[in-house]
């Protein structure tokens, strides 16, 4: 019989989307010094995806491009989402980045600590830090 | 014009959708120790996808697969961020599922 390779397709697809877009949302988050500029880099990106998917003749091809591309747009909002994340202390903060040493000063919640960097059942609330240079900025 | 792609994409969308409910859900009820079955059955589900004819059948079966595999790896997250109080602990003892002292001694996987 033959494979059909469509559900590999939009199972890789479908994957490496959301790992890109987890990952580079937050990296690209925490470094820009606007989130519209990423925000707007990223949508074009997603809508350019989709009109190729419109436009390919290929099922895979079309599959890939769609599903990418929804992911993209999804990740355009997540900048925005991001943000508010670092506000609540819930992300950590770059001092670094202008817009984050804004965020820390003017957000009570704001924090330098990556609260999720840590394995489950480590309870303590004093988190390890593991970059020294960072503990000046511990709030 | 080709809208298989636009639709898929749609559906996709949904069915991540539904995993930020599941891996709240999930770890609240079951805990993060379950994560190897679900990645398994993910992956399943994504291996059961290369035998289905059906174009729709096949691509919304890999879509769900790579959807579950994600979120086995959300579950470690999801167990701090309840830990943290960003989320509600459930009190109650969790159901330990087979081989529980084996995934214990693993690295649950978080990407």
């Amino acid at each position: 019989m033959e494979l059909n390779w469509l559900g590999v397709i939009a199972a890789l697809a479908t994957f490496l989307s959301i790992w890109l877009g987890h990952v580079g949302v937050r990296k690209i988050e925490a470094r820009s010094p606007t989130i519209w500029l990423p925000t707007m880099i990223v949508l074009a990106l997603g809508l350019a995806f989709e009109i190729g998917a419109l436009l390919t003749s290929s099922i895979g091809l079309s599959a890939a491009l769609g599903i990418t591309g929804m992911i993209l747009l999804w990740d355009a909002l997540e900048f925005s989402r991001q943000q508010k994340r670092v506000q609540k202390g819930h992300a950590p903060a770059n001092p670094k980045n202008l817009r984050h040493a804004r965020i820390l000063a003017t957000y009570p919640s704001a924090t330098t600590i990556d609260w999720l960097n840590r394995q489950p059942g480590n309870n303590s609330l004093t988190p390890k830090i593991d970059d020294p240079s960072s503990q000046e900025n511990i709030r | 014009m080709n809208l298989f792609g636009l639709a898929i994409g749609f559906i996709a969308l949904a069915i991540i959708g539904l995993g930020f409910f599941w891996v709240i859900r999930g770890e609240y009820y079951f805990g993060v120790l379950w994560w190897p079955y679900i990645l398994g059955f993910g992956l399943l589900l994504i291996l059961s996808s290369l035998f289905i004819a059906s174009v729709w059948g096949s691509a919304l079966l890999g879509i769900v697969g790579a959807s579950l595999a994600w979120g086995s790896t959300e579950l470690k997250d999801q167990s701090r961020r309840a830990e943290l109080g960003w989320y509600p602990v459930n009190q109650k003892p969790k159901p330990q599922p087979p081989l529980a002292n084996k995934i214990k001694k693993l690295k649950a996987p978080n990407l």
